[in-house]
């Protein structure tokens, strides 16, 4: 067994999670979800074995000590302003109905050209003629007009809204494990200096 | 809470490494033991005092008017 330095050991599990966040992230974007059921016991695994070989204590009463410490403020920090940002992006949820609600349909004419039909209805109601707002017909959609490509885009961005959604929950994810991590790094910081 | 360790290592010339080796804590440890910034743990202490041949109370001083209930946070 090849033993190993501490730092040696962090470089180690750094590049794993890299190796292992990369290949998820391709595997999902692909589509092929066989590949993080391997990918994630594996790093683990490489992080576990490399793990063992470290000849150095890693950690010893102090070092748990100011971790214990610092996961514990980092909770109390996180809880006050978890609580703080979830009110203020459900809010946005709340407010969510009130905007309009756009349909699209595609059909096809005698001439072979393609044409659409963008309607927006009033927001929260049903899709029915007296809920309508605003109606677009594009007659041919390879040779829209100023207008009707502003339309098309709209209705375009709204059919990837459930993409958007799903990529900022992503980033909200993100985003929270990096602050857990700052904050977390910040108190370490702190009770070592101090202990 | 005082301690004789930088002393008692001198007699020994053992370094801080060393001790913190044959204790199984890493050499911060050791120097925050020493600097009295830490406060270890009774087996920890028993494993310094034993280490150097001597009794718990020959490396470690309690003093009362420092170490107030307080005195953790």
């Amino acid at each position: 067994m090849i033993s190993m330095k501490y730092f040696t050991y962090l470089i180690c599990t750094f590049m794993t999670a890299c190796l292992v966040a990369a290949l998820i992230g391709w595997s999902m974007a692909a589509g092929n979800f066989l590949i993080p059921i391997i990918a994630i016991p594996l790093g683990l695994i490489v992080i576990l074995a490399c793990r063992q070989n470290v000849k150095e204590v890693i950690g010893d009463e102090r070092v748990n000590k100011i971790r214990s410490r610092s996961a514990l403020r980092t909770l109390e920090v996180l809880v006050i302003l978890g609580a703080i940002a979830s009110v203020i992006l459900y809010s946005y949820v709340v407010s969510d109905p009130l905007a309009p609600m756009i349909k699209g349909r595609v059909f096809t004419n005698d001439d072979g050209t393609s044409s659409m039909m963008i309607n927006m209805y009033r927001p929260g109601s049903m899709e029915s003629p007296e809920n309508l707002i605003r109606s677009t017909t594009i007659k041919n959609i390879n040779a829209m007009n100023e207008s009707e490509a502003m339309d098309y885009s709209q209705f375009r961005r709204e059919g990837f809204l459930e993409n958007e959604r799903k990529g900022i929950v992503g980033m909200t994810i993100g985003g929270s494990l990096v602050a857990l991590l700052v904050i977390f790094g910040v108190f370490y910081l702190y009770y070592d200096r101090k202990y | 809470m005082k301690n004789r360790i930088r002393v008692l290592r001198a007699e020994r010339e053992m370094t801080q490494e060393q001790l913190a080796e044959l204790v199984g804590v890493t050499r911060n440890t050791i120097i925050s033991i020493e600097k009295d910034k830490y406060c270890p743990s009774l087996k920890l202490g028993y494993r310094i005092a034993r280490l150097f041949g001597v009794g718990i109370d020959d490396v470690f001083t309690y003093e009362e008017d420092k170490d107030g209930p307080s005195a953790e946070e």
